[in-house]
């Protein structure tokens, strides 16, 4: 069957090039042909509907392809073939590059695996691969910034992953199956649901960035190369989007609490990371907190599925549409900011760059005509599902959003310039700009291709006036903004350095950990040492007087007594009883 | 008598024989030696194959011999019993090539591998015992079987691990006797029997059924590491490379694991143990011991003693399966035997490589070795996934059965003894792969020639054979050939209905 050799070179290419290229030394074809390992993958997009039972794979696997996982297939492989080309220009110099591509293709691997996979055991283990992959691609360029980074990362994946864990163990057992379509309807009569939903939320929520797990994302998207800024920013986050989609009791229970507390978390996200994002430094880490807010955004059509199930197929609708959307125009803008920073070398070239950095940024704010304000429509016909009074203001909330988007965005032209001029060095080659090209018209067309039926409807009224003013005055009034208040803003924004929430916690835990130690010295008056070696020699030294306890003969000891008690008990009262 | 009726003594005698032999070698005949062990591996590799093939067909295989007045000598091939056979031949065959390359022109090889020989009968032995006394037979004579391999190396260290590891073993073995011999007060003689032999006994016995059980639990715990009984296995790391593999992944500590299950499941009866009461202390003690060894793992900078740490808690993992009551959480800890025993082999062959060849001891020494070593620490990596519980890798199907065995059963706190195990072993586990991976190198390392190996081919084969097959053992976990597929046979034989 040619969809199965499909599936099998979708998968296995990438994963086996993978390998080829950790393995290579020297010159090596691999490199050049690396990049198309996602081409099979978006073939596979255009295949029927499909299911291939492998039983005796995992714990029995399934792969297939239904209506969500297509949509989500077609804009992960785009981006990941974008990204790929990108790359190979990009690290053509690089001496560590062929290492980037084993982990950039084993990332890609498990990406696509998890959108084909059909059962929990192949979905944890495509989603593992990525999960882990992915350190590789964030602390490629080497130093203090991507090892913390790194760290960051890995501590909140194996969270994650623990999390997860568990949330598969229980919510396969209230299935009494592995496969996924099983699933969301057990978890909806489960009596563990609410533990099962918080584990999934918080689980799959780090990869999305739900506030206060938002705060890996602004450090590990800026420092990696480029293209997997790109692909990190676009398609892996979604990856925890598809997970929600696919576990969640979404259309199947009514859960208000959670869903109109996701609701509000993905609306708290839009506005903080929109805040928090527009007083960074880095064009890079604007982009990562723009993700966090945008992230934000398609977290509420989540929620509000969560909470009425009835409105769930337009709050679905609202979800793919929105994430292909991102995906591409969060793509490109990290692109392009790598064409910037590369290859800007006079005022002429960077004209070009920021025109063309302009149409995904237009995109992303929702102006008309752009596949943002689909987007952005589809996500007002999904708030049809709230209560009537409720509907108004979640509304204006989101045009407010909207607002803070395009502020953003300015932000972010501004920073780009500004790196352009003062720290371009102007190397880059052509290519670069090419594959940028490719992305570009992907955030042009792709979306109408993609859902032409929805966009037919909204061609149909797009010119109407009401429509186009509400589309027209957040991306206006953003901009009318950032041109009355921005220099002054600029000057006199709080530093609040990436990461946020983290920084403040770091500091905490640091200056417990001081206030601890003086106490510590008070007491003891040892000589000054590192609190958390203090603490933490305190403890290995308490355990390691217990082990030699243990180690010496104290538990063979005891043990040899029992051993005596035992005979004489043994010898004593059954054979005089017996007698 | 037919073949099918000695081929379990043969199996025992493969190795007995092989072993015996080698003590006659002279020290320099390194040839004849390493002929005779392969010799021996092999052909009990191609009994144990024939009799592996008899039990899935539900054949017999059983050797009695007369050994004391109502008193027989057993051996008995049943499912549970091959499971552990199978593992520790494949596994002797490996280590013994591995030992052959470890120990090349260091002394006294003679005796070492002799020792090695009589280990291997010993825990052949044990898998394949049909009653208790049997198993005591060769429980014991795995003790002074081991004792001169630990203390090989003959320094102050050795001996006085030596020393540690006699005390402990030596008193749970008396323990355990003293338990079976209560027992056989009892209720008479005990043959291992699936479903388990206690189940009709009276109820004015149970109290000393239960005391029964607690005492055989100590004497095979301290084999099986069992905190607070754990104390003799870090110290017992001192042992060559290839000892400790064999130590950690198939004959001492699962030894006692394998001990414990055939209590619980062919003595008891699992469900009669769980009317009696007995599981649920078993599997806290299962759970603390999981936690008290990953938490003292992470200190460690010895990487042979943080990976003794490792193995005290992944050991109880077995127990955990053992002490949850349902079919779920018993697949889970009878697969684990083989799981642990594949990946646990792979870590200390690794740890063996890097000594031998960079004279890398510290886990501080590990920096930038991935690009020194890459084979072996690919092989590193899988395992170490693999103990994390990171898909597809072995340690992921045993997590997951006995997650949902402890669901099936209620134990939810299991649960979460699951997920912080996840942590701390991603916890210890990952920093040396990052250290291996991505820190530039820092030693002052032996150059590698072009075209030269990383290290020797008896060091590096086996090491990616065993680290192959705990991959394969998680990837084609559903296919019926993989250890999961037997565990289910097991399982499915020890279970009522």
């Amino acid at each position: 069957m040619s969809t199965s050799w499909l599936v099998a070179a979708a998968l296995l290419a990438p994963s086996l090039l993978a390998i080829a290229l950790f393995m290579a030394s020297g010159r090596s074809p691999t490199w050049p042909i690396a990049p198309w390992a996602a081409l099979p993958g978006l073939v596979l997009a255009a295949a029927p509907d499909f299911r291939i039972d492998l039983s005796w794979l995992l714990l029995g696997t399934r792969l297939g392809l239904d209506a969500t996982g297509r949509m989500f297939l077609i804009f992960t492989a785009l981006l990941w073939l974008i990204a790929g080309l990108y790359a190979q220009v990009y690290l053509a110099s690089d001496s560590k590059r062929r290492r980037f591509g084993g982990f950039f293709l084993s990332t890609m691997t498990g990406n696509l695996g998890v959108i084909l996979a059909q059962d929990v055991a192949s979905f944890y283990l495509f989603f593992s691969l990525m999960t882990f992959s992915a350190y590789g691609l964030i602390v490629h360029e080497g130093g203090e910034e991507p090892h913390r980074a790194g760290r960051i990362y890995l501590i909140l994946a194996i969270l994650g992953e623990a999390m997860l864990l568990v949330a598969f163990l229980l919510s396969a057992s209230a299935a009494e199956s592995l496969f996924l379509d099983q699933i969301p309807k057990a978890v909806a009569v489960s009596p563990q649901r609410n533990l099962i939903v918080a584990l999934f939320l918080g689980g799959f929520g780090i990869k999305v960035g739900v506030l206060v797990l938002h705060v890996w994302l602004p450090l590990a998207h800026p420092v990696a190369p480029t293209p997997a800024s790109a692909v990190l920013s676009g398609v892996i986050i979604k990856a925890g989007l598809l997970g929600w989609l696919r576990f969640l009791p979404l259309g199947q229970a009514a859960l208000p609490d959670w869903g109109y507390g996701l609701t509000a978390a993905g609306l708290a996200a839009a506005f903080y990371g929109a805040g928090v994002g527009l007083v960074q430094k880095d064009s890079k880490t604007v982009l990562a907190y723009s993700s966090i807010s945008q992230m934000g955004l398609i977290t509420v059509p989540v929620g509000l599925g969560l909470a009425a199930p009835a409105g769930w197929p337009s709050c679905l609708a609202a979800v793919t549409v929105y994430a292909v959307h991102h995906a591409l125009a969060k793509g490109a803008l990290f692109l392009g900011v790598g064409v910037a920073r590369e290859t800007a070398r006079d005022e002429r070239k960077l004209r070009w760059i920021t025109a063309g950095l302009l149409l995904p940024a237009l995109a992303l704010a929702g102006a008309p005509f752009t596949s943002g304000a689909l987007a952005k429509e589809s996500l007002k016909r999904a708030i049809g599902s709230v209560p009537e009074p409720s509907q108004d203001w979640l509304a204006w909330t989101l045009s407010f959003a909207a607002v803070g988007t395009t502020l953003l965005l300015v932000r972010l032209l501004y920073l780009v310039r500004h790196e352009a001029l003062t720290e371009s060095h102007g190397s880059g080659s052509r290519g670069l700009g090419l594959t940028w090209g490719l992305a570009l018209l992907g955030v042009f067309a792709l979306t109408w291709i993609m859902f032409a039926d929805a966009a037919r409807a909204f061609f149909e009224l797009a010119l109407e006036p009401g429509i186009l003013w509400s589309e027209l005055w957040p991306v206006g009034g953003g901009i009318l903004l950032a041109y009355l208040f921005g220099r002054r803003f600029a000057r006199s924004a709080p530093p609040i350095p990436a990461g946020d929430l983290l920084v403040p916690a770091e500091r905490l835990a640091l200056s417990a950990w001081t206030g601890m130690k003086s106490l510590w010295n008070k007491a003891v008056r040892k000589p000054a040492r590192p609190p958390w070696k203090t603490l933490g020699a305190r403890l290995a030294q308490g355990l390691a007087y217990g082990q030699a306890w243990l180690e010496s003969m104290a538990i063979a000891g005891i043990l040899f007594l029992l051993l005596i008690v035992l005979f004489a008990l043994a010898l004593l009262p059954k054979n005089f009883g017996r007698e | 008598m037919t073949f099918d009726d000695w081929l379990p003594l043969l199996v025992v005698l493969s190795s007995l024989i092989t072993g015996l032999l080698i003590f006659f070698v002279g020290e320099e005949q390194h040839r004849t030696r390493s002929w005779l062990n392969l010799i021996g591996a092999v052909a009990k590799l191609v009994l144990v194959g024939i009799m592996v093939w008899g039990v899935f067909q539900r054949h017999r295989y059983e050797t009695r011999l007369p050994l004391l007045p109502d008193q027989d000598f057993v051996l008995r091939a049943d499912a549970m019993g091959m499971l552990f056979v199978g593992l520790s031949s494949v596994l002797w065959l490996l280590t013994t090539i591995y030992a052959i390359g470890y120990l090349e022109g260091s002394p006294h090889r003679s005796r070492f591998f002799g020792f090695f020989s009589l280990c291997v009968t010993s825990t052949m032995g044990i898998a394949l015992a049909g009653d208790l006394i049997t198993f005591i037979i060769f429980y014991e004579l795995l003790t002074l079987s081991t004792y001169p391999l630990v203390v090989h190396r003959g320094t102050a260290d050795a001996l006085r691990a030596g020393k540690v590891y006699l005390q402990y073993t030596m008193t749970g073995g008396a323990l355990l006797l003293v338990g079976v011999v209560w027992l056989y007060e009892v209720v008479g003689s005990v043959e291992f029997t699936e479903r388990g032999v206690l189940a009709g006994v009276s109820v004015v016995d149970y109290p000393d059924l239960l005391a029964i059980f607690a005492i055989l639990v100590a004497g095979l715990g301290v084999k099986t590491a069992l905190v607070p009984l754990h104390g003799w296995l870090p110290v017992a790391m001192v042992a060559p490379a290839p000892v400790s593999a064999l130590l950690h992944a198939v004959a001492v500590v699962k030894a006692g694991a394998f001990g414990i299950v055939r209590i619980a499941y062919d003595v008891y009866g699992v469900e009669f143990a769980a009317r009696l009461g007995v599981l649920g202390p078993l599997s806290w003690v299962a759970g603390i011991t999981i936690v008290y060894g990953s938490v003292r793992a992470l200190t460690q900078d010895d990487l042979k003693r943080r990976l003794a740490y490792s193995t005290v808690s992944q050991v109880s993992y077995i127990v955990l399966g053992i002490g949850i009551l349902g079919p779920l959480a018993t697949i889970g800890g009878v697969v684990h035997l083989v799981h642990q025993g594949l990946m646990k082999i792979t870590l200390f062959f690794c740890a063996g490589d890097l000594a031998e060849t960079l004279g890398i001891h510290k886990i501080s020494e590990m920096n930038g070795v991935g690009r020194r070593m890459p084979w072996s620490m690919v092989a590193f990596t899988v395992a170490a996934l693999g103990m994390i519980g990171v898909p597809p890798v072995a340690g992921f199907v045993t997590k997951w059965y006995l997650g949902l065995g402890a669901i099936a059963a209620k134990d939810y706190w299991a649960l979460a003894v699951l997920a912080v195990s996840t942590v701390l072993n991603a916890a210890y586990f990952l920093p040396v792969l990052r250290r291996i991976w991505f820190l530039p190198a820092s030693g002052e390392w032996p150059k590698r020639e072009r075209d030269q190996l990383e290290t020797r081919p008896t060091l590096l084969v086996p090491t990616l054979i065993t680290a192959l097959l705990s991959l394969a053992a998680g990837l084609f976990a559903g296919s019926w050939f993989s250890p999961l597929g037997w565990a289910k046979l097991v399982t499915a034989r020890e279970y009522v209905s």
